[in-house]
């Protein structure tokens, strides 16, 4: 009885704090089964050839080629990620400071479910409505606006109305605890000392916000650099991301040369794991500053 | 004063909800239009894609791949994740870090080098899971594992844990029994949550399906996929069934979580 009654206390003495850890084993394993053995072995082969160290995979991976697939997925990165920044907090603004409460829950649920959509279905969705005769481009070809040959669903303009899907309904979720935040009293303060709206904006309530913003942002940048199945589904390889050249080069389409998927994908790791990074520490830092 | 104020917040709202519905309800029109290509409204009606896509034995089977995918890294992830996260809660807080290192893995790793990884790997150690089954319920637990472990650390904290524990041991209750009558039962809506958020994010799995198993086991985003390059008649019939999918499990977890309280949101799988 004693026995077991100390165990379930916290363990500080040296031998029960060891046990304690063994019981984590299962999960620990998993963890280096499925994650961290796996990408350890793909940073290795991405600097060995032959047996001794190189650089030469990063040499080849810093081809123009690939420059520029990494160039296209950081400007659509960058562009929805800003995109869905400015009109998320815009629409999580609207939706907060609606009276009616009605439109503020339904509206919340709807970004709660389509936040989750994405992929082939969303994809399609967006060539049914903006492909070459889908009903919007239809419906603006009557009223004399050509979006086609200008305009392709199936390219990186139509790839960021797309993505704007999921990351509209993700900026409003992560922005809405930070707009709560804003208490009414600052700006009714504000404004008695005769500052205009506009200055209220600028001076008080967009520094207050600027970490939640910023990480917003991280999230979102790191969300689209990594999203792969939108963007083959819309495009196949016409457009050309980096997602898109590894999968090519995992299916052996292009050559087989694994060594170079391994030291791309080693950089595309360091973006989207340096965004992350960056979200997890600002997000940190605007829930503290909340409390 | 009042009047222009109330018009903007009606613009935004009105044109957001425009924007999120349209491509929706204009995917389930064409899915039941004879044809929409040449004029502003469908030409006629039909049910035609949908009994004809439907009735195809590939239809039955996807399907039933998706929800074995789904099901079983659902199983796998509960019976890991809930003791861990008890585990760590009542043993060794100091783990934490680690835990959620490898819960977040997912977060920071695009799909594509996850596929990657778990490709090159496998491949150079003798273990025949290469391009089977099992290595893709392997890699959705990854993909979703912050989303079991979230739900259910969040239904641990809210709960008294530790005296229930002691209770139940000095009742003369064993770990296994304290685990399974006791704990379980009181974060039953965490388990929901968190299994409802799996099944979404693995049924709509299209990266690592296709880059790990690829035609060895076709699942319905496969399916769907190619059908988007055969006719895209049929295609809007699978896509409407996927938003369905979508829309029941996510209002599922709304419901689930408006009596316990909001989950981080949910990203994962495009």
């Amino acid at each position: 009885m004693a026995a077991s009654a100390s165990a379930v206390r916290p363990a500080r003495k040296p031998f029960g704090a060891w046990t304690a850890w063994l019981g984590l084993t299962p999960f620990f394993l998993f963890g280096l089964a499925f994650e961290f053995l796996p990408l350890l072995m793909v940073v290795q082969s991405s600097l060995t050839s032959k047996g001794s160290p190189t650089l030469e995979f990063y040499r080849q991976a810093m081809d123009p080629l690939f420059l520029r697939s990494f160039g296209n997925s950081i400007k659509l990165s960058a562009t929805t990620a800003t995109l869905g920044v400015v009109f998320g907090t815009l629409v999580a603004y609207a939706i907060i400071t609606t009276r009616n409460g009605f439109v503020q829950n339904a509206l919340t649920a709807l970004s709660d479910v389509t936040t989750n959509f994405g992929g082939a279905p969303l994809a399609f969705a967006f060539i049914v409505i903006l492909g070459s005769t889908g009903v919007i481009t239809l419906i603006l070809k009557q009223v004399g606006i050509n979006l086609y040959p200008n305009f392709r669903i199936y390219s990186i303009s139509g790839l960021t109305i797309a993505y704007l899907y999921f990351q509209l309904p993700l900026m409003i979720l992560l922005i809405i605890p930070s707009l709560h935040g804003l208490k009414r009293e600052w700006r009714e303060a504000a404004l008695n000392l005769g500052a205009s709206t506009f200055r209220y904006w600028l001076e008080i309530a967009l520094p207050i916000l600027f970490p939640a913003l910023m990480s917003g942002f991280l999230l979102l940048f790191a969300n689209s650099f990594g999203a792969y199945a939108t963007a083959w589904t819309l495009t196949g390889s016409d457009v050309d991301l980096i997602t898109i050249r590894i999968a090519a080069l995992i299916r052996g389409e292009v050559q087989l040369a694994p060594e170079l998927a391994d030291a791309l994908s080693m950089m595309s790791l360091l973006i989207m794991a340096a965004c992350v990074g960056g979200y997890l520490w600002l997000s940190n830092l605007s829930r503290r500053a909340r409390q | 004063m009042k009047q222009p104020r109330d018009l903007w917040r009606s613009v935004i709202l009105g044109a957001f909800l425009i924007f999120m519905i349209v491509p929706v309800v204009a995917t389930l029109i064409f899915s039941v239009s004879t044809r929409w290509d040449r004029s502003l409204w469908p030409e006629g009606y039909t049910l035609k894609w949908w009994i004809d896509v439907t009735s195809r034995p590939l239809f039955m089977l996807t399907l039933r791949n998706s929800f074995i995918a789904s099901f079983a890294t659902m199983l796998c992830l509960l019976v890991l994740v809930t003791p861990t996260a008890y585990w760590m809660k009542l043993k060794v807080e100091r783990a934490k870090p680690i835990v959620e290192l490898i819960t977040s893995f997912s977060f920071g790793v695009p799909g594509v080098v996850l596929a990657l990884a778990l490709i090159r790997f496998y491949s150079n150690i003798p273990l025949p899971i290469v391009n089977h089954p099992a290595i893709l319920v392997a890699a959705c637990m990854v993909l979703s594992l912050p989303f079991m472990y979230r739900p259910i650390l969040n239904a641990l904290e809210a709960m008294d844990f530790r005296v229930l524990t002691e209770a139940a041991q000095s009742l003369g209750a064993n770990g296994w029994s304290i685990l399974t009558e006791v704990i379980i039962p009181n974060i039953m809506s965490g388990i929901i949550s968190g299994c409802l958020l799996v099944f979404s994010t693995v049924f709509a799995e299209y990266t690592l399906t296709n880059l790990l198993v690829g035609t060895r086991f076709k699942t319905f985003p496969i399916y769907l996929v190619e059908w988007t390059r055969q006719d895209g008649r049929m295609a809007s019939a699978l896509a409407v069934i996927s938003f369905v999918v979508a829309w029941i499990t996510s209002l599922l977890i709304i419901w689930v979580t408006s009596k316990t309280g909001r989950e981080a949101p949910h990203i994962a799988g495009r």
